[in-house]
């Protein structure tokens, strides 16, 4: 059954701070969804709400006909859900962990088979306490399968992981995307979002900037390319350089967004030969979904 | 339901394999216990010295050496006060050389640091002295006092009062800081908010958490009483019933109060002192190491409605063979108990908050 994730108006307020702002966005089945946004722009709170953890202040929460609002408990056996900040008791093993969320569910999977799968075979004697953070991620995430869910919730699944353990957490992703499994998932790592997500909603202070696939948010708002020089070079505001959208200076490299790559860099040289100055450390590139992040938001994905 | 039976099992794996936790759990009641045992009766005997001038010394430490009350030591007088003064003998009797036509002063110098010692030697040192002064004027006594004891049983010592309380100690223990530091513990972790995000109900979780306290709890008290009774030959009576009854209800009183802790603290070093400021005054006051009727009667009115107060109570009662299950000063206890366990429970289905 194909069924569609909907979220209509969702607000969360505490006290006079909103910290989910009349948020509204629609998932369609069996796609990886990603809420990219950074610390604080309410994408778990949004999660909570709709993995029925949170009553929202205000909207609804729809997963097909389900109203995810009224009848939490029923959502909870539905889903499948991955906590940011969670635990498991650290004396019980993998195995014995993973029975005891086996028997919460009436509809579930063999804890058998979701060891090998995840490739937690040799650790299924070993007591939580003692995995590694990569580890511990594959036992949230066998957790949170263990239901045979429709829909999978991530919470920053890749936080704190090592470069191979995200890799590998990445090929899981896709394979739930593979059997037909919807996955949403928050993220602030934008190799992450562009990798994993089929769509993508860019969030800030509890609302939602805009929405699409990846290459249509670049489309949409950086439709320019992206030349980096060394700081060293001296370009600065008063420097008048042809198409550039915006400029900035940051760490050791200037970032100048050109809507024509050509005439900037023309532009460029000549400035370059004209002031004498040697030009060092260019780089050019297209727009990535950070540049998109830093324009809709004015800030940086990892601030 | 089957949900409700391998989170019990869970729980109980996890509690099992804590053994820092076990350890602690069974370390102090034991050696409490031990330490205890050693006192015997020799704690009710008066460690008296006697300091007399020559050739009296003989026909005075005879006197007191046939009263059960005294264990005498014959001292020279620098001595005897330099050792009261360190405590080590609880009091100097000094006789002076004898003068038959008046009356003669025996002065006692004894050690008042502890109050409960000083009066009880200064008391029995008292009574004896006016006892043999009658004796030898040779007239019959005016009064003379029978003592019954109450209780049906032989004569108890120290060890037998205490492993009730003990036991009581140990029930108000475990579950209190069980589930207040337990609960808030699993509440800072995340691991109460990955169990929100399943169906499992909190009525489900919560009753797996009892039963595993319960088992623990009586499983600890099993092994204290075993220890007490075998190795250190202390004698209570056992009736299994009545003093499971207690044992229960004085676990569910604790535990309602611990949840109360762990539902509105957010941290375990919120809740930690919270536990010690309520169990602190129970663990003096409550009859656990010494009756409550030893407190001034203020105090006493006060302390009868703590919850450990009727812990302890009704299982020395029980075990010293003084209740049963009929009398009504264990009804009393048991009905408080139901009291506490009612309305603490009602307040912590209210505070409970699961982050």
């Amino acid at each position: 059954m194909q069924k569609t994730l909907r979220l209509e108006n969702v607000t969360k307020r505490y006290g006079a701070m909103t910290a989910v702002d009349h948020l509204t966005l629609t998932v369609p089945s069996g796609i990886v969804f990603g809420l990219l946004g950074p610390n604080g722009a309410g994408k778990t709170t949004t999660l909570e709400m709709v993995e029925g953890l949170r009553r929202p202040d205000d909207g609804r929460v729809w997963w097909g006909e389900l109203d995810v609002v009224r009848h939490p408990d029923e959502a909870r056996s539905q889903f499948g859900v991955q906590l940011q900040s969670s635990a498991f008791f650290e004396l019980l093993t993998v195995k014995e962990t993973l029975e005891l969320f086996h028997s919460f569910y009436r509809r579930r999977l063999a804890v058998s088979d979701l060891i090998s799968r995840l490739g937690l075979e040799e650790k299924q004697n070993a007591r939580v306490g003692g995995l590694s953070g990569g580890q511990r991620q594959r036992l949230a995430l066998a957790a949170a399968l263990i239901n045979d869910p429709e829909v999978v919730f991530l919470d920053e699944p890749s936080a704190g992981l090592d470069p191979q353990a995200r890799r590998n957490l990445w090929d899981v992703i896709l394979g739930l995307k593979a059997e037909g499994r919807t996955v949403v998932l928050t993220t602030h790592y934008m190799e992450e979002a562009e990798v994993l997500a089929d769509r993508l909603a860019i969030i800030d202070h509890g609302r939602v900037l805009d929405e699409g696939t990846p290459r249509e948010l670049i489309q949409r708002h950086m439709p320019a390319s992206v030349v980096e020089v060394s700081r060293s070079v001296g370009i600065n505001s008063t420097v008048d350089l042809p198409a550039v959208r915006r400029m900035e200076e940051r760490d050791e490299v200037t970032t100048l967004v050109s809507d024509r790559l050509e005439d900037t860099l023309v532009g460029l040289v000549n400035w370059a030969q004209r002031e004498g100055r040697a030009i060092t450390g260019l780089t050019t590139r297209n727009a990535t979904l950070e540049d998109v992040f830093l324009e809709l938001t004015g800030r940086s994905l990892r601030e | 339901m089957n949900a409700i039976l391998v989170l019990t099992r869970s729980l109980l794996r996890q509690t099992i394999r804590n053994r820092q936790g076990l350890f602690w759990t069974l370390f102090f009641p034991l050696v409490l216990m031990f330490v205890f045992s050693f006192l015997g009766n020799s704690q009710s005997r008066v460690n008296l010295a006697v300091v007399s001038p020559r050739g009296q010394s003989a026909a005075v430490m005879k006197v007191f050496q046939r009263s059960p009350l005294f264990h005498v030591t014959k001292m020279s007088r620098r001595q005897a006060l330099q050792e009261v003064q360190r405590g080590q003998i609880d009091a100097a009797l000094l006789v002076p050389l004898a003068a038959a036509d008046h009356t003669t002063t025996l002065t006692l110098r004894y050690n008042n640091a502890n109050a409960v010692s000083a009066g009880q030697v200064v008391g029995s040192v008292e009574a004896f002295v006016a006892q043999a002064d009658i004796a030898l004027s040779g007239r019959p006594p005016l009064f003379r006092v029978a003592a019954q004891a109450m209780t049906h049983s032989h004569s108890s010592t120290y060890l037998d009062f205490l492993l009730p309380g003990i036991l009581a100690l140990m029930t108000m223990q475990n579950s209190l800081f069980g589930i207040g530091a337990g609960l808030t513990r699993w509440k800072e972790q995340g691991v109460l908010r990955r169990f929100r995000a399943t169906p499992v109900k909190p009525v489900q979780l919560l009753a797996a958490t009892i039963v595993n306290y319960m088992v623990v709890g009586l499983a600890s008290a099993a092994i204290v009483i075993g220890f007490s009774t075998t190795i250190l030959h202390a004698s209570v009576s056992v009736p299994l019933g009545p003093i499971l009854l207690v044992l229960l209800l004085g676990m569910a009183s604790f535990l309602s109060i611990g949840f109360i802790v762990a539902g509105l603290s957010k941290s375990q070093e919120a809740t930690i002192p919270i536990i010690n400021l309520i169990s602190f005054p129970m663990m003096f006051l409550s009859g656990v190491f010494f009756p409550v009727s030893s407190l001034p009667r203020i105090l006493a009115h006060i302390v009868q409605y703590f919850p450990l107060t009727y812990v302890a109570d009704a299982l020395r009662g029980l075990m010293s063979g003084q209740l049963t299950l009929g009398a009504s000063a264990f009804r009393t206890d048991i009905i408080g108990l139901v009291v506490w366990i009612v309305v603490t429970g009602l307040i912590a289905s209210r505070a409970w908050r699961w982050e």
